[in-house]
């Protein structure tokens, strides 16, 4: 029997090992492998190399699904995943029955403000042939900060099963179900408590950097229109 | 008043050059002292997610390109104009990587607009955002998905207005001069009565 082939493309510009988009990637790739499928992580093309984005393209080219898994940037998707995008849908040689799925987590707790990614996504996915197969949101994502979910107990619990459900359906052949899109979106902690403890925790790293007393600084101040 | 054009055009993109123009010529025939940042002629690097702009050099991205110029034109001025080729709804590569860049105009603490949570402003004003993005044919879903990035950006620079307008590519000169020239009277017929 052919074994299911998945290409999880991460969406993080950060190193190895210390995105919560490569985290929520590795997850869904467990769950992907114990179901039987074969599967394939890549990191987006910094290098912006040639190589690179030919390597992708072969591993779009025999995958039964590609999911992206990335950060919001400026409300809507990085620039190299915007980048690998543009260049998928400019070369790719399309098959049928390919799907594709994503998964975008934002900063803010409010698993909604990544809603317009995911609509540049299913546009990205009817313009290039692959059949839709759903967008999950998760807010609160530094939250995860690039550990691995099994660690984080309880707050992540809802995640985890989440992710489980939507790696069976997409097993399955299945589109994303709206349960498990409702269940991600759910907050990993009230939103009051993940503000305060995000605000504590960059005048933590601007103290760390001795630029605590700066950190409202206004660098292009002197220049600001006066309208 | 000041105008910034941030054009995300692709090489070759006579449309988008066209556009670019034509905007510039309306709005230095308003009185605005305009100028034209072409994004893909320019040395950006893509943003790391570093929050450095946040926790490190306050304001300013560490690393020292082309987009700290075009995050201080951009903050200079009253009105910021985005001309870009609609990529699935949302904004050309070129125009995405200046604007990731530009995560340091706002203060990395949270406040809440309109019942969700933003980042609080850095400076007390901001330009106001008019987008052009251009179309090869009319898609009503991208148009939507494109307005409402638009009016996401518009809450999250905390722009006192926001403005959409599409082009086709096939719109003749006149009918895309039209689109130019309502654009730039309705987004400054406000600042100039204001002045």
């Amino acid at each position: 029997m052919t074994r299911d082939r998945m290409v999880l493309l991460v969406g993080s510009a950060k190193a190895a090992g210390r995105s919560t988009s490569e985290a929520l990637a590795r997850y869904l790739a467990g769950r992907f492998e114990g179901g039987g499928a074969s599967v394939t992580i890549l990191p987006v093309n910094r290098s912006r190399r040639a190589a690179e984005d030919e390597r992708l393209l072969a591993a779009i080219d025999t995958a039964d699904l590609f999911m992206l898994v990335t950060p919001l940037y400026v409300d809507s998707l990085p620039y190299l995943v915007t980048r690998s995008l543009e260049i998928t849908a400019a070369r790719r040689e399309r098959r049928p029955n390919q799907r594709f799925a994503a998964l975008v987590n934002c900063g803010f707790p409010e698993a909604e403000q990544c809603r317009t990614a995911l609509a540049i996504l299913e546009c990205f996915a009817r313009h290039t042939g692959f059949i839709w197969a759903g967008g999950l949101a998760l807010g609160g994502g530094p939250s995860i900060d690039g550990r691995p979910l099994e660690r984080l107990g309880g707050m992540t619990r809802h995640v985890r099963a989440a992710l489980d459900q939507a790696a069976d359906a997409l097993m399955r052949g299945e589109p994303i179900p709206t349960s498990a899109v409702a269940q991600l979106a759910r907050p990993m902690m009230p939103a009051s408590l993940y503000t305060a403890v995000a605000n504590v925790g960059w005048r933590w790293q601007a103290s760390r950097n001795r630029v605590h007393r700066r950190l409202k600084e206004q660098p292009y101040k002197s220049v600001v229109s006066s309208h | 008043m000041r105008a910034v054009i941030l054009n995300g055009a692709f090489a070759g993109d006579e449309t988008c050059a066209a556009i670019e123009m034509e905007l510039a010529t309306a709005l230095a025939g308003v009185g605005c002292e305009v100028e034209c940042l072409r994004l893909r002629e320019l040395a950006i690097a893509y943003c790391k997610g570093c929050f450095g702009c946040w926790v490190k050099t306050p304001g300013v991205c560490p690393t020292r390109d082309d987009a700290a110029s075009v995050t201080r034109s951009f903050v200079r001025s009253d009105l910021a104009v985005l001309v870009t080729p609609v990529v699935f709804g949302g904004y050309s590569s070129e125009l995405k990587k200046a604007l990731d860049r530009s995560a340091g105009i706002v203060l990395p603490f949270f406040t809440r607009i309109n019942g969700e949570v933003h980042h609080q402003r850095r400076y007390q004003r901001y330009p106001a955002l008019l987008a052009v993005g251009v179309v090869d044919r009319a898609d009503q879903a991208e148009e939507r998905t494109f307005e409402t990035l638009v009016a996401r950006n518009a809450i999250n620079f905390h722009a006192p207005a926001h403005r959409v307008e599409f082009v086709r590519r096939d719109d003749a000169i006149e009918t895309r001069r039209t689109i130019v020239a309502r654009a730039v009277a309705g987004m400054t017929r406000p600042m100039r009565g204001a002045a």
